[in-house]
């Protein structure tokens, strides 16, 4: 034989060598495996809170895509502002998978409560889609804080909780519409007016932009 | 241009003007090589010859190796790639119809276009005998459902249908390949000293 057959073969032989020790294409394309999956599923971070979605959506945040698992009927009802409806059967849809299968957008999951907003997650991560996450108590969640906030009383209301209570407050005008009645003034035994954070003004500017 | 095309990376003008140069390339090197001369094909059948052999398996063992390295280096999704069903029935009685008419000829269809385009006159008949072969499996297409259907696979490639890793398959392939080039080189070399010297030159051994 002659020499460059030799060299060419050797390296043939070389590269099917190291073709034994990789694994096979469609394991290690899309799925994961069990201890990472375990892992993630563990950690907070795949989770969105909903005062973290409120305030993206609010300042048009564009690096967000949030998908509305539930039926086509729900959806139509009511649906956090800007979402996509894919009902939780198609979400390995060819055409959804854009969606899902990208590391561009951060991609917010959420059903009625979190559940099936999780098994989606679960289900997605475990082919190795990035980029996914559930709203953390999913639409009712939604609407409990966002929508129709509480206003913290007794041990419960401290500067934190009262700034989160204003921010959702002109979160809730933001997504409803509704312009708030004049409330009265804050109870007496509130340790301080809450100084204007950033967030807050952040907050009352968007609001006047959303509905005017 | 395969992944370009598809992509709207190329208009379809450039895509066109691409698979020209591609095609005149190819063409080139097919005639510099040598195969558009019939004796080189044949030799592979006879034993004289084992360049066709050693070209052909070379390629598919450097594209396996790579693409599936490239794959496992995330540069190449191989998945979304396609290959169709195997019925393999069919494909026996095809691949003998077609080796039988490499013997007779002496060109694969590609070789004989590059062939006809040097002005051989046998290459050009081929080509009307390909183009007879053509039509008249279109004209009796349906007359051939029942031998199309038969002996279905599925979906399957060879290590899954084996049973092994992909990897080992790959690497006893390569293996089977080097063999097999071994073994028929020393055939072809048993074939020299009954050859006159302008016919190696002819085959360019």
């Amino acid at each position: 034989m002659k020499k460059i057959e030799l060299i060419i073969f050797g390296l043939l032989l070389l590269g099917g060598f190291i073709a034994i020790f990789l694994p096979d294409t469609k394991a290690f394309k899309h799925v994961i495996d069990a201890d990472t999956l375990l892992y993630e599923v563990s950690k907070e971070g795949r989770y969105i809170s909903t005062d973290e979605l409120a305030q993206a959506i609010m300042e048009n945040d564009p690096s967000y895509i949030v998908v509305d698992l539930r039926s086509p009927e729900e959806y139509q009802k009511y649906s956090i502002n800007g979402a996509l409806n894919i009902p939780y059967e198609n979400i390995f849809d060819e055409e959804n998978l854009v969606y899902f299968d990208q590391d561009v957008y951060t991609t917010v999951l959420f059903s009625n409560g979190s559940s099936l907003a999780d098994q989606a997650w679960l289900q997605l991560r475990s082919y190795d889609y990035q980029g996914n996450k559930v709203l953390k108590g999913g639409m009712n969640k939604w609407y409990q804080t966002i929508i129709n906030p509480k206003e913290p009383t007794g041990n419960a209301l401290t500067d934190k909780t009262y700034n989160t209570y204003l921010f959702r407050k002109g979160a809730s005008q933001f997504f409803t519409g509704i312009q708030p009645v004049p409330s009265a003034v804050p109870d007496n035994n509130k340790t301080s007016k809450p100084s204007v954070t950033p967030v807050v003004r952040r907050k009352k500017k968007e609001v006047s932009g959303g509905c005017g | 241009m395969g992944p370009l095309y598809p992509q709207e990376l190329l208009s379809g003008e450039y895509n066109l003007l691409f698979a020209f140069l591609i095609g005149i390339g190819f063409g080139f090197a097919l005639e510099a090589s040598g195969f558009t001369n019939t004796r080189k094909l044949a030799g592979v059948f006879y034993g004289y010859d084992a360049t066709v052999i050693k070209v052909f398996f070379t390629a598919a063992i450097t594209a396996l190796i790579g693409l599936f390295i490239l794959h496992y280096m995330g540069w190449i999704d191989i998945t979304a790639t396609f290959f169709p069903r195997t019925f393999w029935i069919p494909t026996l009685v095809g691949g003998a119809i077609m080796g039988l008419g490499f013997i007779i000829g002496g060109f694969c269809p590609g070789t004989s276009l590059t062939a006809a385009v040097t002005g051989k006159i046998d290459a050009m008949v081929f080509i009307v005998g390909v183009m007879i072969g053509i039509f008249t499996f279109i004209f009796s297409f349906k007359a051939w459902a029942g031998l199309r259907a038969a002996g279905n696979l599925g979906r399957v490639n060879l290590p899954q249908w084996l049973g092994i890793k992909e990897g080992l398959f790959i690497f006893l392939f390569t293996i089977i390949a080097i063999v097999t080039f071994f073994f028929f080189q020393k055939w072809q070399n048993s074939w020299k000293p009954k050859m006159e010297q302008k016919d190696l030159d002819d085959l360019g051994l």
